[in-house]
C-alpha cells in the first residue's frame, strides 16, 4: 500500500463515520428542532431543517404544564439513595464472597447466581404483591427498597475484589481490624474504580426507570420521570396537537443524561470492559 | 384477587398452550429477538471492525454512536413516535425523498414490529460496538503479523484468528441481547401498547397485561413462568459454552 490508498482509505472510514453518527444522533437534533417550533410550522411538509423563527419559550411553556420538576427531583432523589445502598450492600456481599470463609459460601454464590438468571420482570407480579402486603405501594420506601440489591453490582465489585491479593485482608485481620474496617479502608479504595462504574451505571439505569416503578406508584406525586413524561404524552391527548411542547419534554428530561454521559464518558466506556469481565464469573 | 386460592394443578398451563394468542406471542419474541439481537450483533462487530485501528476523532465518533444506550427508552420512543408520524414525520419525509411510498409505520400490523424494533437496535448498536472494539484490541497484533508472513489473507485472517478470539463477545452480547429482548417493554409501551392486532404483543408484554390489566394472576404467572425457563435455559446453556472454550488469554 502506498501513502495516497492510505490516505484515501482514512478520508474514506472519517467519511463513513460522520454520515453514520450523524444519523444516529439525528433523532436528537430532530427532536430539539421541533420543540422549537410553532404548531403551524411543525405541521408543514416538507418540514424545516431548522425553524424559521425558533420559539425557545416552548421549553418553560412544557415545563410548567406538568409537574416535571417534581418527576426529575423524584428521580433523581430514588436514583442517589438506590446507589447509596446499592455500594453498601455490594459492598459488603462482594466481600462476604471473596474474602470470608464461611459454611455454605458456594451454597451462598449459587443462590446469588441463581437470581443473576432469573429474569427481573418475570417476578414484577410476585413483588408486586409482596410490596401490598408490606404497605410499600405508593411510597418512596417501596420504590428505593425494592431496588437497592443487585446481583448485577455485586457482580462487578466480586469480580474487583478477587483482583485484590488475599494478604492484604489478611494483613488487616493481623492487625486487629475488623471486617468492616478492612472492607471500607482497605478493599474499597482499591477497587474505587469499579464503584465509579457501579454508581453511573446504576443512577442511569434507575433514573431511566419505567415499568417497575410505574406499577408500584399510582400517585402522581411519586411519579419518575419516564412515567410523568409518558402521561404527558398521552394526555398531551388529541397528541399531534402538543408535539413541540412534547419534545421540549422529552429533551429536558434526556438533557440530564447526555451530561452525566458527556462528563464521564470515559467511565462509562469503561464499564463495557468490566460487565464483559464478571461475567465470566 | 380473590381471597380464596384453590389448587388447580397445571390447568394454567393447559389452558395457555390451548390459546392461541399465546402461540402468537410466542412467535412475535422470536422475532423480536431474532430481529433485534442479529442485527445489533453484526452491525456492532461490522462498525467495531473499521473503526479499529489509528482513527483520528473516533473518541467523538465513539460517544456519538453510545450515546443512545444511556437516555430513557420511553422519552426516545416518544421522539420517534413523532418520526413515525404517518403524515410528515421524519421517516416517511425521508421515504418520499427517496421516492417510496409512505408507511403507517406504528398502525399497520405489517411494519409495527419493524417499527419497534428499528427504535431497539437505533438504541444498542453503539454500546455493542464498543464491547467489540475492546475484544478487537485484545487480539494479539504478533499473531495477525505471523498469520500475514505465512500469506493468509485477510479474510483468512478475521476467519481463522479474529473471529474466535473475539468469540467470547459475541456469546456474551448474545446472551445478555436476548435476555434483554425477551424482557424489552418500554418501547412497546409507548410506540405500540402492543398492538396493532396484537403484532407487537410479546410474551412479556401478553404477561404484562394478563397480569396488571385483566387480572389473570394463573395465566400470567404461566406466561412468566415459561420466560423465566427460556432465560435459565440460555444461562446455562452459555455457561457451559464458555466453559468449554476458554481458549483465550
Amino acid at each position: 500500500m502506498n501513502a495516497t490508498t492510505v490516505r484515501v482509505g482514512k478520508l474514506a472510514r472519517h467519511l463513513f463515520f460522520a454520515a453514520i453518527a450523524l444519523i444516529m444522533a439525528f433523532p436528537f437534533y430532530w427532536m430539539v428542532t421541533s420543540a422549537l417550533k410553532t404548531n403551524d410550522e411543525i405541521w408543514q411538509s416538507p418540514p424545516t431543517i431548522w425553524p424559521k423563527e425558533p420559539l425557545w419559550s416552548n421549553f418553560s411553556a412544557a415545563w410548567h404544564e406538568a409537574p416535571f420538576f417534581r418527576y426529575m427531583g423524584n428521580s433523581v432523589f430514588v436514583a442517589v439513595s438506590i446507589v447509596i445502598l446499592q455500594v453498601i450492600n455490594s459492598g459488603m456481599m462482594a466481600y462476604a464472597l471473596t474474602h470470608m470463609k464461611f459454611r455454605f459460601r458456594g451454597l451462598f454464590a449459587g443462590v446469588i447466581l441463581f437470581g443473576y438468571m432469573v429474569p427481573a420482570t418475570a417476578v414484577y407480579l410476585p413483588g408486586y404483591l409482596v410490596l401490598s402486603q408490606l404497605h410499600l405501594l405508593d411510597s418512596y420506601a417501596g420504590l428505593i427498597l425494592s431496588n437497592c440489591v443487585s446481583v448485577f453490582s455485586i457482580f462487578l465489585i466480586r469480580q474487583a475484589f478477587l483482583q485484590v491479593p488475599h494478604e492484604l485482608v489478611e494483613a488487616g485481620e493481623v492487625d486487629g481490624s475488623s471486617h468492616m474496617r478492612i472492607l471500607w479502608t482497605i478493599l474499597v479504595p482499591i477497587t474505587r474504580s469499579s464503584f465509579a462504574v457501579l454508581a453511573l451505571i446504576t443512577f442511569i439505569d434507575q433514573y431511566n426507570n419505567y415499568f417497575w416503578p410505574m406499577l408500584i406508584t399510582k400517585d402522581p406525586n411519586l411519579q419518575l420521570v419516564s412515567a410523568g413524561l409518558r402521561s404527558f404524552f398521552t394526555q398531551g391527548g388529541a397528541y399531534g396537537l402538543k408535539w413541540p411542547l412534547i419534545m421540549a419534554a422529552s429533551a429536558f428530561t434526556i438533557a440530564p443524561l447526555l451530561l452525566v454521559f458527556l462528563l464521564a464518558q470515559k467511565t462509562i466506556m469503561q464499564s463495557v470492559n468490566m460487565t464483559a469481565g464478571s461475567s465470566k464469573g | 384477587m380473590s381471597p380464596e386460592k384453590t389448587f388447580v394443578g397445571l390447568t394454567n398451563y393447559l389452558d395457555l398452550f390451548s390459546n392461541p394468542a399465546f402461540y402468537k406471542a410466542l412467535r412475535v419474541t422470536m422475532l423480536f429477538c431474532a430481529g433485534s439481537v442479529l442485527p445489533v450483533i453484526l452491525i456492532g462487530l461490522g462498525l467495531a471492525l473499521l473503526m479499529n485501528g489509528k482513527l483520528k476523532g473516533s473518541t467523538l465518533y465513539q460517544v456519538l454512536l453510545f450515546s443512545p444506550w444511556v437516555t430513557p427508552t420511553v422519552a426516545v420512543s416518544i421522539v420517534w413516535s413523532w418520526i413515525y408520524e404517518p403524515e410528515i414525520g421524519l421517516a416517511n419525509t425521508v421515504l418520499d425523498l427517496l421516492g417510496l411510498e409512505k408507511i403507517d409505520w406504528l398502525q399497520d400490523p405489517k411494519w409495527a414490529l419493524l417499527g419497534v424494533l428499528l427504535v431497539t437496535i437505533w438504541k444498542s448498536v453503539g454500546w455493542a460496538m464498543i464491547f467489540y472494539l475492546v475484544a478487537l484490541r485484545n487480539v494479539p497484533t504478533d499473531l495477525l503479523e505471523a498469520a500475514e508472513l505465512d500469506g493468509a489473507n485477510a479474510v483468512q485472517k478475521f476467519s481463522r484468528i479474529t473471529l474466535p478470539l473475539i468469540s467470547p463477545t459475541t456469546l456474551f452480547l448474545f446472551i445478555v441481547q436476548i435476555i434483554g429482548a425477551l424482557q424489552a417493554y418500554d418501547q412497546i409501551n409507548v410506540l405500540t401498547q402492543g398492538g396493532p392486532s396484537g403484532s407487537t404483543r410479546t410474551l412479556l408484554y401478553m404477561y404484562y397485561q394478563s397480569a396488571f390489566e385483566a387480572f389473570q394472576i394463573g395465566e400470567a404467572s404461566s406466561v412468566a413462568m415459561i420466560l423465566v425457563f427460556i432465560c435459565m435455559l440460555l444461562s446455562v446453556i452459555s455457561l457451559e459454552v464458555s466453559k468449554r472454550t476458554t481458549h483465550y488469554q
